[in-house]
Formats: structure tokens, sequence, C-alpha cells
């Protein structure tokens, strides 16, 4: 029987960031993996603190930490803490060749695919928007066929938006020959410019389209890797500044953060165990064991000193609903929900409140363990973190992979 | 896009004109099965008309319903000439109808919980009427229909029939503009304009414009189903319905392929109706005060599943779609009314007997008996003009079945089993023009929408459509939107689309993404649970967290 000292319960943002924390304090890790949680959806893009209930944007990240609400996980992680998970994600990226740009006293806000903006706090230098800012012309390029993308909308949108509509906005549309028959998305595109070949061609027909010294805005298709060549040799053939936008799935710069991740933490000597579906869990005396896994062959079971539950919410199976119920799967942990399932949600889809359902989750300490309703740490040596955690609804706040980030962080200090 | 419904004259353009005013004989109120089927017949027997719907075609309960075309057994019992109206028309719509009709034939399944008593008593009655009904045994049914719970204690087969109700009212707007007839949707009649008690037009406002106009007729038919009594009160005349909502569930699996009812008097939760690849299940019932009250809840929603277990019992394990929910038009006469029409299926009201001649209600009714209920009201008016010449809307067809030629030419850029959908969806002229699309851009056979095969050019073709105003419309005509994700995906590349294209309405693309995505909310939201929670955490993550349609236009910090 092998013994770990942390075993991880899911491969998404908190997941990999509690894993990578561990190491750095000399654990011994596995992660249990099934998918990549929200990473190539949400995507690279680390959203901290966007806006406040009543749907008031936040001045800074850090302001917008400072007026959460009691339930909210960042209350229960603590200032201090996040800003050291953030410090320790750069840190990371940065050693791994991909640094991400931003802090918590500056809201950044980027373009999205829609033609709004959006509040976040890091990014990969792939959307860094200092030279846009500046620009008095942008061009807007898209590709044929690349049905996820459309550079008129975004053209026409900017042109609303205050700060953006003195600028002169030209669409201009390049065709990288990769339909043939089969749908097309921003990864194909990024796979092509992954090549030579296909670099080398993407530069012969922008230079067509685009004029030396403008400011690009492009779909995030500047190469699957986790770093920054195709943007460089790309601006450097055509002495231009490429902006990639917040776009639709799959994204293909959370793409590039999960792949720097595992790199990260393979290379820290962290097991990574895929399609790991976590079914249920020995616990004895307020203490997890082991958790048991269930696949196509055969049971597994993990032991561990400590385990840290990050397995997602709703979407990733971490907590699944059922009509005035939200049942946690894998230790039956209590959640609260309203009985009468017609006040889990708003009349209205978008709003200036936070849904109901989404803030659905677990309840824990400041230590990220599970705590009944009374505050009593149901497992002593269980820690939660992600989306699985009540109190934060990562879509209307902008905060997904912040509290990822922070509550992954504090999930593996506190063991 | 066939473009069923595309107005000659385009209200807009008309609009733009100044104040000449439109001329027609005929206003027919209410774009639903009955309204359509009016204009239908109007204009093959040669009368000039013109439709007018508050919303879009087929936005109120003819789409708002499980699409099942009676064989009338559901009636025999308690209502033997309704039954004999619904397998008459039957026999008629599965004729002319083949293009949204689905010959699924239908079971009449008995479960333990029901009355043993009322199973004999049913046989007679459809005997009577004609309803041809074949016992057979639970074993077969069984090996017919797999998911049937296995404690059903006797079934028959009917010849039941599923009916798309959308594609049936553009069907027959289709027919209808071949002989001259017009459409205006998202046109609210707000005034009924009369002299010496004769109705002489009609006073509209466009909902989207806010323009208001005239349209000059002789005579007024007020199909507006649940909306009758409110179109009535313009006139100062009272119309008693009262509108019942339906909730029904629509699930992601051909849970059966024939139409499974419960074998019980009429009520709640006991009609299970495949279309496609999705299947229905209805209908609750509750009283409501606003025609418009079409918000289904959670606990309709539990209350169906909890019915619906007697005969498939595996019901909680299959996917739900959305929730939905219409409101039946439940008329009831005032006793001192006059001027009844002969059926107790639907009534006509002639409300010259009220005082105010060319005006007419037509109420009550089903949407099966549709063609019937057109036929009798447009029998009536006839009378009043002086036209003589005879129905014929149950001999002709409503559409003309595409030629092998264009097939096979569809089937060169549509995926094999999207090909047939397409064609079915769009009849020859859209299909043609689509493939037109696809051959100038061959980028354009791209999936838009992958749960209901809808290629990129049949979306562009909709959206230019002169009746389409929103991304709705355009899902309505194409079913863009209705499966399993609804909307996750395709929303954002409709909106693209419909603004890459230059569409005049595609203008404010916040609004568009607005109105699709609290569209699908409404019948996501009584039913999250489930995978149904699981997906609309990505819709959210989309298009709230990522792309901030939410917080639209801010420069916050920029």
């Amino acid at each position: 029987m092998r013994e770990y000292d942390i075993v991880v319960i899911g491969g998404g943002l908190a997941g990999l960031m509690a894993a990578a924390a561990a190491t750095k304090r000399g654990k011994k890790v596995t992660v249990l993996s099934l998918g990549s949680g929200t990473l190539t959806i949400g995507g690279g893009i680390v959203d901290v603190m966007g806006y406040l209930e009543g749907g008031i944007p936040a001045a800074t990240p850090s302001a917008g930490l400072l007026q959460v609400g009691d339930k909210h996980p960042y209350k229960m992680i603590g200032r201090p803490a996040i800003e050291e998970s953030i410090r320790f994600f750069k840190e990371i990226c940065e050693q791994e060749g991909y640094s991400y740009i931003g802090n918590l006293d500056k809201m950044q806000w980027i373009p999205t695919a829609a033609g709004t903006l959006k509040p976040t706090c890091l990014v990969p230098k792939t959307m860094d928007t200092t030279e846009l800012k500046k620009a008095d012309k942008v061009i807007v390029l898209g590709f044929d066929a690349l049905k996820d993308f459309y550079p008129s909308l975004i053209a026409k949108n900017f042109k609303k938006i205050p700060a953006f509509a003195q600028k002169e906005y030209e669409v201009v549309m390049i065709d990288p020959k990769l339909s043939e028959g089969r749908d097309v998305t921003a990864l194909d595109v990024a796979r092509w410019l992954d090549t030579e070949d296909g670099l080398a061609s993407c530069i012969e027909k922008m230079r067509n389209v685009v004029p030396s010294g403008s400011v690009v805005i492009i779909p995030p298709v500047l190469g699957t890797r986790p770093n920054y060549l195709v943007k460089e040799k790309l601006e450097q053939a055509l002495g231009c500044t490429f902006v990639e936008t917040a776009s639709v799935p799959p994204s293909i710069t959370g793409l590039r953060l999960r792949t720097m991740l595992v790199r990260y933490l393979k290379k820290n000597g962290v097991r990574i165990v895929e399609q790991a579906i976590v079914a249920k869990s020995i616990v004895e005396e307020n203490n997890c064991m082991a958790v048991i896994t269930e696949g196509v062959d055969r049971e597994r079971t993990y032991y561990a000193k400590s385990f840290i539950l990050a397995n997602g919410g709703f979407y990733g199976g971490g907590l699944l609903a059922e009509p005035g119920k939200v049942i946690e799967p894998i230790f039956n942990l209590p959640v609260e929900a309203p009985t009468d399932h017609e006040l889990w949600a708003n009349y209205s889809l978008f709003s200036s409140e936070a849904q109901p359902f989404a803030k659905l989750g677990l309840d824990v300490d400041e230590k990220m363990r599970p705590v009944d309703a009374d505050g009593k740490v149901i497992l002593n040596n269980v820690f939660v973190a992600g989306r699985n955690l009540r109190g934060y609804d990562f879509s209307f706040e902008k905060s997904g992979n912040g509290v990822a980030i922070a509550s992954g962080y504090q999930a593996a200090m506190s063991v | 896009m066939t473009g069923p419904g595309l107005c000659p004259v385009s209200f807009i353009s008309f609009l733009k004109r100044g104040i000449e005013m439109q001329k027609t004989t005929v206003v027919v109120i209410g774009g639903g099965a009955t309204g359509v089927g009016i204009l239908r017949d109007l204009c093959m027997r040669g009368v000039d008309a013109i439709l007018l719907e508050q919303q879009d075609l087929a936005y109120g309960t003819s789409s708002r319903y499980h699409g099942l075309l009676h064989s009338g057994g559901r009636y025999a019992v308690k209502d033997a000439e309704a039954g004999k109206e619904c397998i008459e028309e039957n026999t008629i719509l599965r004729r002319i109808g083949r293009h949204c009709v689905e010959q699924t034939e239908g079971f009449f399944a008995r479960t333990h919980l029901d009355d043993e008593a009322f199973e004999g008593k049913w046989v007679e009655a459809c005997a009577k009427v004609g309803i041809p009904t074949i016992p057979i045994s639970v074993e077969e049914a069984l090996r017919l229909e797999p998911n049937l719970s296995p404690k059903i204690k006797s079934v028959y087969r009917v010849p039941d029939a599923a009916i798309d109700g959308f594609r049936m009212v553009w069907q027959n707007v289709a027919s209808a503009r071949k002989y001259g007839g017009r459409v205006l949707t998202y046109t609210t009649v707000i005034g009924i304009e009369h002299s010496n008690n004769q109705v002489v037009g009609i006073k509209v406002r466009n909902t989207l414009t806010g323009e208001v106009s005239n349209i000059a007729c002789d005579f007024i038919i007020s199909a507006a189903g649940s909306w009758a009594g409110e179109i009535a009160a313009l006139a100062g005349i009272s119309v008693n319905v009262q509108p019942d909502r339906g909730t029904l569930i629509a699930f992601n699996h051909r849970i059966t392929s024939r139409i499974v009812n419960r074998l019980r008097p009429a009520s709640d939760g006991d009609i299970f109706v495949p279309h496609g690849s999705i299947t229905i299940l209805g209908t609750t019932s509750a009283s409501v005060n606003k025609p418009d009250d079409t918000v289904p809840n959670a606990k309709e929603v539990v209350e169906l599943l909890n019915i619906g277990e007697a005969l498939f019992e595996d019901i909680r394990s299959y996917r739900m779609l959305r929730a939905f929910a219409g409101t039946r038009p439940l008329y009831s006469a005032d006793p001192n009314a006059t001027g009844r029409g002969a059926s107790r299926g639907f009534v006509t009201l002639d409300h010259a007997h009220d005082g105010l001649k060319g005006f007419v209600s037509v109420v009550g009714g089903k949407f099966t008996t549709y063609r019937l209920m057109a036929e009798k009201v447009t029998d009536l008016v006839c009378g009043y003009l002086n036209v003589k010449t005879p129905c014929r809307t149950a001999e002709e067809n409503l559409v003309e079945d595409t030629s092998p030629a264009l097939m096979a030419k569809a089937r060169l850029y549509f995926p094999a089993y999207g090909a047939e959908l397409a064609a079915s969806r769009l009849g020859s002229e859209g299909l043609e023009k689509v493939i037109a699309r696809i051959q100038e851009k061959p980028e354009k056979r791209q999936l838009l929408c992958e749960c209901e095969n809808v290629t990129m050019a049949e979306v562009e073709e909709a959206a230019a459509d002169s009746t389409s105003y929103m991304i709705s419309d355009v899902r309505r005509k194409t079913r863009m939107g209705m499966g399993t994700c609804q909307g996750a995906f395709c929303t954002f590349r409709s909106v693209g689309a419909v603004d890459a294209n230059g569409l005049s309405w595609g203008k404010d693309t916040n609004v568009l993404f607005k109105e699709f995505l609290q569209g699908r909310w409404k019948g996501i939201r009584p039913i999250l649970w489930g995978n149904v929670m699981r997906e609309m955490e990505l819709t959210r993550g989309i298009y709230e967290g990522t792309l901030n349609i939410n917080g639209a236009i801010d420069n916050e910090g920029i």
C-alpha cells in the first residue's frame, strides 16, 4: 500500500494550484484528474473580482476583495493568503517562460469576442492591451471559416464603448485554408500557427492586409503551447502588435495554462492520474483514510494523510443538483440549499444580482476544512478548493480563476 | 429560408411610405393554427386577406403544446362529437400535411393505477365515432416500446400522429402566400374601426417600431385564441375566454417511437409524444389571469415527472431539455349570448348578433381540428361576401414534395442526416437558396448549431427573411438553439452571423444576445438540476463570465 502525503481530487486550476503549493512545501502529491475542469472553457484569464453585488464594477481587484460578503471564500481565505497565492502563481508562470501580466491593484479591461470589455486581473502577454489603448487605428482580424469569431461584431461594438469610440476600426480576413469540408475552431488555427509552415504561410497572408505598425485584435490562436514564440515571431515579421480576445470554448489560453501547470507539476514529482473517477471515500472518525476510484477495469484505493477536494461544482461534478437539494457525492458533506426550487434562480438570466444557485456550495473554516451548519469541522484532513465552495458566483463577479488559485493555495498551505 | 410569411409589402417599407393606407377584404387576427388555416382558406377561395400576429408566427399556443395529432381517442368518451371531428381531420392532415406530420401511430396504455372499468367504455365510445382501436398484448407492446413500464395492464393501437406546430403554421402560410395572402408579424391590434355598426378597418401598432397605422377592411376574423377576449373587448364586446396554462417537458430522447396516452379519463401528465429525436410529456392544467402567463415552474415539472413515472419508470434518468407552457383558450358561453356555431368542439361567434357587422370570433377548439374550424368560419364569412367558391383546403397539399434531383443536390452539401431535415424545414424554394449560399461560400456548410444540424447558410438565409427581427425568430424557422445545449454555442455564432451579414435588425447585438438567452432560460429555470444545471454553468460561464454580456458596455478603468 502506497501512501501519499496529499491526494488532490480534481485536475482543474484549483487542484493543480493546490498540488503546486503542496510540492513547494515538500509534500508527496498525487492528483486524481477527470478532465481539465473549466480551464478549456473560461480559459487562462485570471479574474479575481470584477463586479460587486448590484452589478457595480470594482475599482481594482484589491478593492473588490474588501467588499465581498461574509460567506465568500475570499473572506475565509483572507487577504494575505490571496496575495501570496497570486504571487506564487505569477512565479510559476515566470519560471516556466509563460509570464502573466497584471496585479491586484489594477483592473484590466480586456476585449472579448462579443465586442465587450471584461474586467480581470491577470492575463497572458498575448492579451496585453497597452498598445491597443494607445492606438488611433485598430485592425480586427478574422479567419475565413472560423465559426467562433466575428471581427465585425467587435469593430461595431467597440464603437459604442466611450474609451474605444474615437478609434478607427478596420476588419480584415485571411483564409487559412483549413476548412476542407470540416468545421474549424480556434484550436485548428492555433495548431496551424504552431507549425513552421503554417506560421510562415500566415505571415505571408497577413502581410497583404496588415500594415507595419498596426495594432491587431485577433481570436486566441497564437499557438497552443505555453510560450510566446508565435506572438513574437508574428510581431517581428510584421512589425505589429497582436492582442488576443477572451473567447468562447475551446479556450486556447486555458489549454496553454493547463499544459504549463502540468509540466511544472511533473517536473516537481507530482503524479497525475487521468480519467480517475473518484466514487467514494473511507472515513474513520472525522478523518478520511482513502478515496476509491472507479474505472473500466477495477476499483483503486488511494490512501493519503490529507485530501484536497477540488473536483468542481455543478459543472465539474463535485456538486450534484436535484430538485430542492444538493449532494456532495464523495463524502456526502452537507450543502445548504432552499428546498423550494423556485428560490434557486432569478427570473432574469442577466441582471444586477448574482444567481442564488451559483452560490450553492460547501461551508468551510479558514483552513478550508468542511464544516457543518454550526461551524464544526466535519473532516479534519480534507480541504476544499474551487467551485464547490459556497458563497460566490464566478460568472457574475468575474472571480472564478482567482478563487481557484487562492483556495487551492490556502488548502495546500493548511495541510 | 422559404420565407413563408414574407409579406409582398414589407411592413417597414410600408410605414416609410407614410400614411398611405393598406386595404384588404378580410383581416385575420392571430398567427396560430386557426388563423393561418383561415388565411389559407380565404386566399384559396379568392378572398383578399391579411393576417396579423402580435409576435412571431406560432409564437402562442400552436407551438406551446405536445404536438399530438389526435386520433380522437382522448375525447371519445366525454365528447363524442369532438372525437369524431378529430379522427376525420387527423385523416385529412396526414394526407395534406405530409411534411409536418410524423405518422407514428399511438398507444393507449392502462397502467396498474388506472380504473379497469373505463377501458370497456372507452373501446365502445371509440367504435361509435369510427376511431379504430386495436388491442395488443402487453408483451407485444413492450417489444415495440421497450421503455414502457412492464407494469402496464393493457394496450391499444390508435391512429395518433405527431405534428410539428411551427412547421404546420409556416406551411399553411406558404400555401396562403401562393394565393396572394399577406402576413404582418409583430403587429398588434389596438382598435377596431366601425361606422354605422359595420366594420370598416382596423388600427394596428408595430410592436418593434411602435408605429401606428390603419388597415381598411370589410371583415375582421378574430382567431386570437387565448387573446380572443382582449380583441373582442376592443369593440366593446364580451367574449369569455379563460386562459388555462398547460406546462410540458421536452426530453432529449426518443423515449418512445409511438405516442403513448394513458388509458384513463383525460387528466394531467398522461401524454408522451415523440418528435424527431425528442419526446414531449404533457400536460398540466392551471387557470391563469393572463393569456401570456406562460412561465412554467419547478413544481409543475416535478408533478409531471411523478405522474409520468407510471408509464415510463425510468423517466427521471432521461435528460430534460426544457419545460414550456402555453395557455389553452377555454371558452365558456355567456348564457345570454347568441350566434353560436354548430360544433361543440369550437364556437364561431358572429358579432352581428352583438350589434357589430363584419366581425367574427372563433374560440375554443384544438390544434387537430384547426382546418375544420377555418373551413366553418370561412364558409360563414364567404356567405356574407357572396363568394361561392367551395373550400378546397382538405384536397390540396400544404407544400409540394422536394424533387429527387434537388435532394440529390442537397446531399452534396449537407451532412447525410442534415439533408433530410433541412429539406423538410425549408421546402424546395428555401433549400435551393441555402444550397446557393453554400455553393458561393463553401465554409457556410459548417454547422452553426450542432445539436440540431443547422448549417451557417441556413441560419443566414432565415435571418435575412423579412419576418425575422430577433434570433428567436430564426430559431423558430430553423430549430437552431432547440437542442441539448439550448444556445450555449449557437447564440454567439448566430449573433455574429446576423451582424456579419449587415442585417438591419442586428444593430444592437447585446439586445440580441440577451433576448435569445433569456428565452432559453425561461424553459431551463424550472428544470435546473442534473445535467441541465451543468449545462447552465457552462452557458453562464461563456456569456456572463467570459463575454461579459451582462456587464455590457463598461468603460471603467480603460
